[in-house]
């Protein structure tokens, strides 16, 4: 496929070759920092490393964020970010556009990434007969200090709002049920005995959990 | 699973990950194979995901960049880090600078777009194309796995017939002719005593099947009480072949009746009989 939204210099997009800058990088960074997030993995299967950094930078709180929710360890959210970029810059082409938003697809990545880390670290923990439970919540990230791209990160921030007040507008039982669900990987039998709930309460509360979530935010996200 | 389609219930389970693990291999099998069911899934999957955004917003430390290029064999980091170090008016100001560029870049950008999506789609039927062949290969699995188990219970029959055999075979062995009582028509039956190695076998056919609710229950009498032998049912033919062991205590028998009891079967011996053992001077090999 011909690239044409890229100058064609020699040396500008390079595949397993070192890079010969033909303009600064801040420079080709710069191009790149308003596109929008599909642009960018147009971008990314053509081996464009600005734009993977530009991507990066734009999404990595948020991904690392959404790791240490649910792992609760700064050493190991870092580790699954990493997985998260590394994959993303590797195998670009297993974001298909017609699925959706990127930020869907790249919240769904981490998520799974970070739960199969989760359930990886119970079995570990269980077969070398280590504490179960809660994992270590001692371990505390550097909090962000200002946004890197501040027009991209206000229009986050307001979704982020909006998502955080419709889930928040929730009743605290359906909240819960489906935070662990999502951020603890338990399935509804774990939620259930953790809750000391019958099975079916469980899964009315999902339910309906989901269904006002999704009349909550059809029109606004 | 494969049949019929997942619910919007079953939809949102797959999507916030609470479905049980055997469940959601059987969901992910389904969605391989149906692309409303698909579409279905995908929806809840972009609505789950919105879940993630309500993380509180953390800052990884500043190593992970340079671990996160190094790893994706990126060479030569570092420039790209310095950009990101100017001040917020600096990056606002490039920003506006950079817009009638982009703009231009934007329009044949959309064109790329457009490409790639096409490519992507055609990707994407091949992707459907492999699992709908992985989705027949576990059904071609699934199969075989049903002809093995067949197979084992023919061979565990086939088992069954030939002690049945010996039994009849047996010098220790009383066969009994079994009389049938208007109830059950046509029907014949035997009833295989092994005093030795103290089993008992009751093979009959013709014998109609029992309303839900009603089960065949055999019993033998010795000593003037009536002992359980269990219940039994017959195959869609009216065969049926019961084979339990002698209750403790019993050497032999006197007289034996089939009668028919409520489901699970009676401690006593209440309902109509429908066969019975008459002639105990029986059929001594």
């Amino acid at each position: 496929m011909a690239w044409n939204g890229n100058p064609e210099t020699p040396g500008i997009r390079n595949i397993g070759r070192t890079v010969e800058f033909t303009r600064p990088a801040e420079a080709e960074l710069a191009s790149r920092i308003d596109w929008p997030d599909e642009a960018l993995m147009v971008a990314i299967v053509a081996r464009d490393e600005h734009a993977f950094a530009v991507l990066y930078d734009r999404y990595v709180d948020l991904v690392y964020s959404a790791s240490f929710r649910v792992l609760a360890d700064a050493q190991l959210a870092e580790d699954a970010s990493q997985d998260v970029f590394v994959r993303l810059w590797q195998r670009p082409e297993t974001f298909i556009a017609e699925r959706g938003r990127f930020l869907s697809w790249l919240m769904s990545c981490t998520r799974n990434r970070a739960v199969d880390e989760l359930r990886a670290r119970g079995r570990r923990r269980k077969r070398e007969g280590g504490p179960l439970g809660e994992p270590d919540e001692a371990a505390q990230p550097v909090f962000s200090t200002e946004p890197v791209d501040p027009l991209h990160s206000a229009q986050l921030h307001e979704e982020q709002a909006i998502v955080r007040g419709a889930l928040a507008a929730l009743p605290r039982d359906q909240k819960v049920c489906l935070e662990l669900a999502y951020f603890r990987g338990l399935t509804q039998q774990e939620i259930a005995t953790r809750l000391h709930e019958p099975l079916g309460t469980i899964k009315t509360r999902i339910r309906l959990g989901m269904q006002k979530l999704r009349r909550a935010l059809e029109q606004k996200v | 699973m494969a049949g019929e389609h997942i619910t919007q219930e079953q939809a949102d389970e797959y999507a916030i990950g609470s479905l049980e693990p055997v469940l959601e291999r059987a969901v992910a099998l389904h969605l391989a194979d149906c692309a409303a069911c698909r579409d279905m899934a995908r929806d809840a999957e972009r609505l789950a995901s919105l879940v993630a955004l309500t993380s509180p917003r953390l800052k990884p430390s500043p190593r992970l960049r340079h671990r996160v290029f190094a790893a994706a064999g990126i060479t030569r980091p570092s420039p790209f880090r310095r950009i990101f170090t100017i001040g917020r008016a600096a990056a606002g100001l490039a920003a506006v600078i950079v817009a009638a560029g982009a703009f231009t870049g934007m329009v044949s950008i959309k064109g790329q777009i457009g490409d790639l999506r096409q490519q992507n789609s055609d990707l994407q039927i091949q992707i459907d194309d492999a699992l709908s062949q992985k989705v027949e290969l576990a059904a071609l699995t699934r199969k075989l796995d049903d002809q093995e188990k067949l197979a084992a219970q023919l061979e565990e029959r086939s088992k069954d017939d030939r002690e049945l055999n010996l039994a009849f075979m047996s010098p220790t062995t009383d066969v009994a002719a079994v009389t049938s009582l208007d109830e059950t028509g046509n029907a014949i039956g035997r009833l295989v005593w092994d005093s030795e190695q103290k089993r008992v076998w009751f093979v009959a056919s013709e014998l109609p099947r029992r309303p839900a609710g009603e089960t065949y229950q055999i019993w033998v009498n010795s000593g003037g009480r009536y002992y359980s032998l269990g219940t039994f049912t017959p195959d869609d033919a009216g065969f049926a072949r019961y084979e339990t062991v002698v209750p403790e205590g019993l050497n032999t028998y006197e007289t034996a009746v089939v009668t028919i009891e409520r489901a699970g079967g009676s401690p006593v011996r209440e309902g109509p009989t429908v066969f019975f053992v008459a002639d105990l001077s029986r059929l001594r090999n």
